[in-house]
């Protein structure tokens, strides 16, 4: 009945529509991808292409604006790298524990307190900002990197053992039985079985927790006062904050380019792992 | 989040039933110190993460809601001052017009972070061939590709009154007098501010929509075809009621953010110009960093968080899934 119904003279109308919704989708697309566009092709510009034909492509590419802006921003890439990779490592972690001890052991007071850790994702930072930078003040963690690992790996499995705790409770029962015959204890039963069963699921946490990482601003901003130990996205704030380029044309371009390094491991990420990210959220049907 | 569950109680109730068919075993195990003593384990590998969370997640808040009422700055004893903090906000002139700006972000928030990428994961779904269907769904990430700080940085050139693209492209049209200092203009700063990221076809809120329309059953659509339901009657009487839960969830997440945030205001204007564009958010963050008033913004983060939560609620309230509401 339904494929009678498709065939009388349905065909026509729809190849049209279609063709419209390609167009409003591309141009929708090209609209929030002109800023990115914009970035790049002034990222090759020298100082006169950049007065003169900004919005143009304008040849020769300076490639040597790369040069420049990696020695200024390449201090604030590692540091971020080795802040977001020590904060993952954990994250991961306590995450893969919390979930395997939630999704299979049983012991009194599982549920409250497997609930007092998700309750948490209902409060807002904005309550605990202020006084989470009196805290780090008083134990003495202002302007070191703890202060940038420390809230990862204390903040981050609250969500790492609601999304692992899913994933392992899909792991078939039996693996764990016939393993628990041969007389595996839990710290066995977590890295031999749970850790290689559960790697999709961990991917997901990670591309979440490092954009998180790679974007982080505000804290880093009033917790690291020290620029050599400083994080990207603040880096680059006073980057553009001392880059003068409305006066210095010669110096836009490398700013430009320091805007694409910046982005340059979110992309490499997305490539690896972005699979897990865009599966995550369009497979796991997330909703409230 | 309820999804994560349905899939839990599967296998949860396996492994009741291999452990006795017990029916506490859900809710944990009887509450005795035997039962304690032989889980042991349990407690010892939640003892690192429960250490943690205590220290630096449960302990900030709590203190955040005892010092707001306590006149409270670093190296001095914080002394209690009642309500004096939250008086002192709401009898200084700016507020009224702080949350005002907070109602224009929250209207706008709404939009951009609900109906927009709506509109395009519908525009996604009605596209019939699969392999564009899985190009589009990886360009709409492409704008999450570049850090936040870098986009506003970079809307701040698109914004800059001489070198910037947007007045160049209008003085190029001839409409000079429309060439304005966006963010420099009290009249048109904040709007500057709201229309950041235009066209909002934000990647996460539409892949979270695709997911919610990928899971409508095909057997719903082809009763609604038969019926003469299809194209955009479609979208408003099938596909909108049955993502309702998505829906719900980034209403609660923009509120959140139009509520709470001011990293791109802090960014753009850092208020200014005057206080045209200032938040409570802003006020928060400048009487800690720059006044040394940890008490008074410390009550100011309550005040949002008050808000915030109320917000939260209002939504869940009023937008009700179809599972619990059948009546349509």
């Amino acid at each position: 009945m339904s494929t009678q119904y498709r065939g009388l003279g349905r065909r026509r109308p729809l190849q049209f529509s279609q063709l419209g919704l390609h167009v409003i989708i591309a141009l929708l697309l090209a609209l929030s991808l002109i800023p990115t566009l914009i970035m790049i092709n002034l990222s090759f510009k020298n100082g006169l292409q950049y007065r003169w034909e900004r919005w143009s492509l304008s040849l020769p590419l300076r490639g040597s604006n790369y040069n420049a802006a990696w020695d200024v921003i390449d201090g604030y890439m590692w540091n971020t790298v080795l802040v977001a990779a020590a904060g993952l490592a954990g994250v991961l972690m306590l995450s893969l524990i919390g979930g395997y001890v939630f999704a299979r052991m049983r012991f009194p007071l599982r549920e409250p307190l497997y609930y007092a850790i998700i309750a948490l994702l209902m409060v807002p930072w904005v309550l605990s900002f202020i006084p989470a930078y009196m805290l780090y003040n008083n134990l003495g963690l202002l302007n070191t990197r703890w202060a940038l690992i420390i809230p990862n790996i204390a903040g981050g499995p609250i969500f790492g053992i609601f999304l692992m705790r899913a994933f392992i409770t899909g792991i078939p029962e039996e693996l764990y039985e016939s393993a628990r015959c041969d007389g595996a204890g839990a710290w066995s039963l977590i890295w031999r079985i749970t850790f290689p069963l559960s790697l999709p699921g961990l991917a997901t946490l990670s591309v979440l927790n490092f954009v998180a990482e790679w974007n982080s601003f505000l804290w880093p901003l009033v917790t690291i006062s020290d620029m050599s130990k400083q994080v990207i996205s603040v880096g680059l704030f006073r980057l553009s904050r001392t880059t003068n380029d409305s006066v210095d044309f010669g110096s836009g371009g490398p700013l430009f380019a320091g805007y694409v390094l910046a982005s340059i491991p979110l992309v490499i990420l997305f490539i690896v792992l972005g699979k897990f990210y865009v599966e995550g959220l369009v497979e796991s049907g997330i909703k409230m | 989040m309820s999804a994560a569950q349905t899939t839990e109680s599967d296998s949860a109730r396996r492994a009741r039933n291999l452990a006795g068919g017990s029916q506490k075993l859900w809710r944990g195990e009887a509450l005795n110190l035997r039962a304690i003593r032989r889980s042991w384990q349990a407690y010892a590998l939640l003892s690192p993460i429960f250490i943690l969370l205590i220290v630096f997640v449960y302990y900030p808040p709590l203190l955040g809601l005892v010092r707001a009422f306590f006149r409270w700055r670093p190296g001095v004893p914080a002394t209690f001052v009642g309500l004096n903090n939250f008086i002192t906000y709401f009898t200084y002139a700016e507020t009224p017009h702080e949350l005002v700006n907070i109602v224009k972000l929250l209207a706008f928030g709404l939009f951009a972070g609900i109906v927009m990428p709506f509109v395009m994961a519908e525009l996604i779904f009605f596209v019939r061939s699969a392999a564009a269907k899985e190009v589009y769904r990886l360009l709409v990430i492409i704008p999450m590709l570049v850090p936040g700080i870098v986009t506003v940085l970079l809307w701040q050139k698109l914004y800059d009154p001489y070198l910037g693209p947007i007045n160049d492209l209008l003085r190029a049209m001839g409409y000079d007098e429309l060439a304005l200092n966006w963010l420099g203009e009290p009249t048109t700063a904040i709007y500057a501010i709201i229309f950041v990221g235009f066209p909002w076809v934000w990647g996460v809120g539409t892949l979270i929509y695709l997911g919610g329309l990928g899971q409508i059953s095909h057997s719903v659509y082809e009763a609604a075809a038969l019926d003469g339901c299809t194209g955009i009657r479609r979208v408003l009487r099938i596909d909108l009621p049955l993502v309702l839960g998505q829906v719900r969830l980034l209403a609660i997440l923009a509120v959140i953010n139009a509520i709470t945030a001011f990293q791109n205001i802090l960014v753009l204007t850092d208020g200014g110009p005057g206080f045209s564009t200032m938040v409570p958010g802003l006020t928060m963050f400048h009487s800690a960093f720059r006044a040394q008033q940890f008490g008074y913004s410390s009550a100011i983060g309550l005040m949002l968080f008050v808000i915030a939560m109320s917000g939260t609620l209002i939504i869940n309230r009023s937008i009700r899934s179809t599972d619990e509401d059948s009546s349509s």
